[in-house]
């Protein structure tokens, strides 16, 4: 006779303790995958961008333009396929608060480069057919209720409308992009730096150019393109920055500092505490199962077997705390990823994280039920037969 | 007959002290998660709140967020300190204010060599006057005007290459020398000072970002502001600087107190659950013994209560071990970004009287909901049943 029938039967003993340690454990391993996968999906955004796109800035600070030359002259470099000028926009919809990101943009250029704006309403023609025309992610689309024919007004914060600053920019809207690729947000819009060029007439106002984007031809090696650029204007007037796209959005990862770690920090404290519930759950149940661990021992079965009935009822109850969580984070998965999509697109719980979760919760178990199992083990038959509960 | 003895359910915790101490330590660890979150919060909202003052007022160009996105030529900077008839007057006869460039500069982390985003503030004589006693070097000495030498908040020496007393930082094309290293309460800790002209110019900047000024006692702040608004010449916002300050917190203390709140209530729900388990063990234990009690008189509305007494005094103690979890982090100085400036703050973690007292009204709290369940279920034994059981 396997010993093992006794496991279920023990845990059904008090359903209720079962249950709510079960309950624990779903709960801590849930959290535990959503906190990681916090961590997992910020590093993500760095390594899924494409490396044939080079991102040209100020070397000086991330909020210095560059001067109108630069574009023309950067496209001269060997290696160069196409360029394209993105101005940080900075502007809002009705309210400060409502915050999403514009940019002025070379229409054309921007459109051959991105495969990742999958227009699927209008058209990118459209787009770029009218010179006050805008191209915008279906995550504002939805949220603002724009449609394809609208005008989407944006307040400029950054760049007051030059008849006022409480006028707002009028674009219509002619596409709507879905992401072609995970991490590719779908709250941008884009208008044309046409209109933005024309639009800021007084000569103080020129903003330069915020980024460059540079598309590297397929036969040229984007480090001697990188290389190349940066030299250009070493002596001034104005030092540029060249990264590839993933190094670009690492930058943004490296700004929340010391945050992931402190996101592991509170992982650690969520262990703690449920690894002490498993204890004291298996502990209680060591105590009660004395008498009959004595009765077993004294119908010959060896003392390993004994006591690793604890250790088994431990495992199973992880087991099934633990799948119940990440079955839980799973299931909830889409609904962080819709509430998110503003400041961290493409949350995904990665099958790297469930196997964490998946280790942390046989670890758990080990040791939830390594002691009561020993103390199971070295109990002779006649303290065990002679304990109380 | 109504309540139990106190010193009866202290012994039972005792009695069964391993399974108390695994559920206070429980408790405490979640506690613990709970109150470094709004440690980190309090320590970051504090050091904007705490050092901003009431008595100095803030220019901004009209419709700006912030320093940052505000720009105003110089001569208008100018024209605004000598015509608005509120800013204080030194003892040398000139008003008490300055003009301030603000710009988040890239530089490089020490530890990884990632990049960041520091502020640098170029700034005049005036800003040294108007925050005399607030800013104090350490080290080093004070900038000279018109050279190009930089002073460095203390939060960034050891943290941000370059930022060392002779170490080096190239704003452009110019390399700036680090002559000092400076204290300051509040943000400007974490910024890098320099002379206004010199930084304007190496950093081609088209003018200050703000104005900062010294107002008489009792200047009307709110007139001022609505003055200013619509003026023909230099139209402005403003607003005085613990304002300023504080609006730069909303976004990152919200994130912070939400991830306080969703850990609060997913962890809690799991710590409730221990100490459920804990209260029905022993309630299990000692149903022989509330036979007794329910049988010598003391009514079941008693027995209830002193289960949730027994459950609210593990809640405590894990309250308090919480604390005590939580309190060698006080003080750790950290940094992130401030996404509404997008430039790195240094700050330490503060666990304030606050923190605490939440903490341990949370713990109260878990500790309730474990004991209500158990509680319930022995107010309801039948005493014969209860007495039958071994």
């Amino acid at each position: 006779m396997s010993l093992l029938r006794l496991v279920p039967r023990q845990l059904l003993r008090h359903p209720l303790r079962t249950l709510l340690t079960i309950g624990s454990l779903a709960v801590a391993i849930f959290l535990l995958c959503i906190l990681r996968s916090l961590v997992t999906t910020l590093e993500a955004t760095a390594t899924t961008a494409r490396n044939d796109r080079l991102w040209v800035q100020s070397a000086v600070s991330l909020f210095v333009g560059m001067p109108a030359w630069y574009p023309d002259r950067i496209a001269q470099v060997d290696g160069v396929q196409n360029v394209a000028r993105w101005q940080w926009f900075g502007g809002y919809y009705q309210d400060p608060s409502n915050f999403f990101a514009q940019f002025a943009v070379d229409p054309q250029e921007v459109v051959e480069m991105y495969p990742e704006l999958v227009v699927v309403e209008g058209s990118a023609e459209a787009f770029l057919a009218g010179r006050n025309c805008c191209m915008v992610g279906r995550g504002i689309a939805d949220d603002f209720g724009w449609k394809v024919g609208d005008v989407a007004p944006i307040t400029g914060a950054l760049f007051p409308h030059p008849d006022g600053a409480d006028k707002a920019w009028e674009f219509e809207v002619a596409a709507i992009y879905e992401p072609g690729a995970r991490n590719f947000d779908d709250r941008t819009l884009f208008f044309h730096w046409k209109l933005f060029e024309e639009t800021l007439t007084k000569p103080d106002e020129s903003p330069g150019v915020g980024a460059i984007v540079v598309r590297v031809k397929d036969d040229a090696d984007p480090s001697t393109v990188m290389g190349a650029v940066d030299e250009l204007f070493m002596d001034g007037p104005q030092r540029v920055q060249t990264t590839t796209e993933s190094e670009f959005q690492a930058q943004f990862v490296s700004m929340f500092g010391n945050i992931p770690f402190f996101v592991s920090a509170i992982g650690g404290g969520v262990l703690a505490a449920v690894l002490l519930a498993c204890i004291n759950t298996m502990l209680m149940a060591a105590r009660e199962q004395r008498r009959e661990a004595g009765v077993l021992k004294a119908l010959g079965f060896s003392d390993t077997r004994v006591g690793s009935v604890l250790l088994f009822q431990s495992l199973f109850l992880t087991l099934v705390g633990g799948g119940l969580g990440m079955f839980l984070a799973k299931g909830i998965e889409p609904g962080v990823l819709g509430a998110m999509s503003a400041i961290m697109p493409g949350f995904m719980i990665e099958t790297e994280t469930l196997g964490l979760g998946l280790l942390i919760t046989v670890l758990a178990g080990l040791v939830a039920g390594i002691l009561p199992a020993l103390a199971t083990r070295n109990l002779t038959v006649i303290a065990a037969l002679g304990a109380r509960d | 007959m109504g309540g139990i003895a106190f010193s009866y359910h202290l012994r039972s915790l005792f009695v069964r002290r391993s399974a108390t101490l695994l559920t206070v330590l429980g408790i405490g660890a979640t506690v613990a998660v709970v109150a470094g979150v709004l440690a980190l919060q309090q320590g970051f909202e504090r050091l904007y709140t705490e050092a901003g003052r009431e008595d100095l007022a803030v220019f901004l160009r009209p419709g700006a967020t912030g320093e940052g996105d505000s720009v105003f030529s110089r001569d208008r900077g100018r024209r605004l300190i000598n015509t608005v008839p509120e800013i204080a007057v030194g003892s040398d006869g000139q008003p008490q204010a300055s003009m301030e460039l603000y710009l988040a500069v890239r530089l490089r982390r020490v530890s990884t060599g990632g990049e960041t985003n520091v502020p640098i503030r170029g700034v005049q004589p005036g800003t040294f006057t108007i925050r005399a006693g607030e800013i104090s070097l350490l080290e080093g000495r004070q900038f000279n005007p018109g050279q190009d030498e930089l002073i460095v908040g203390r939060s960034l020496v050891g943290r941000i290459r370059g930022c060392e007393l002779g170490g080096t930082l190239v704003l452009n094309t110019t390399p700036f020398v680090v002559v000092g290293i400076f204290e300051s309460e509040g943000p400007s800790g974490s910024e890098i000072w320099g002379d206004l002209d010199r930084i304007l110019e190496c950093l081609e900047r088209t003018g200050p970002s703000r104005v900062l000024a010294q107002l008489k006692p009792g200047s009307d702040l709110a007139g001022i502001s609505a003055r200013l608004k619509n003026d023909k010449v230099v139209p402005a916002q403003v607003m005085s600087e613990k304002e300023s300050l504080s609006s730069q917190t909303e976004m990152l203390s919200a994130v912070l107190r939400f991830l306080g709140a969703f850990l609060g209530v997913i962890m809690g729900i799991a710590a409730v659950f221990t100490a459920t388990t804990t209260m029905l063990a022993a309630l299990a234990d000692r149903t022989h013994e509330i036979g007794i009690l329910l049988a010598s008189g003391f009514r079941p509305v008693g027995v209830a209560l002193g289960f949730l007494f027994e459950s609210l005094l593990l809640g405590l103690l894990g309250g308090l071990a919480g604390c005590l979890m939580v309190w060698p982090i006080n003080g750790i100085e950290t940094g992130t970004t401030n996404f509404q400036t997008f430039t790195e703050v240094a700050f330490g973690f503060r666990v304030t009287p606050m923190v605490l007292l939440v903490s341990i009204l949370f713990a109260l709290v878990l500790g309730l909901l474990g004991g209500g369940l158990p509680a319930w279920r022995a107010a309801h034994l039948s005493p014969v049943k209860a007495l039958g059981r071994r």
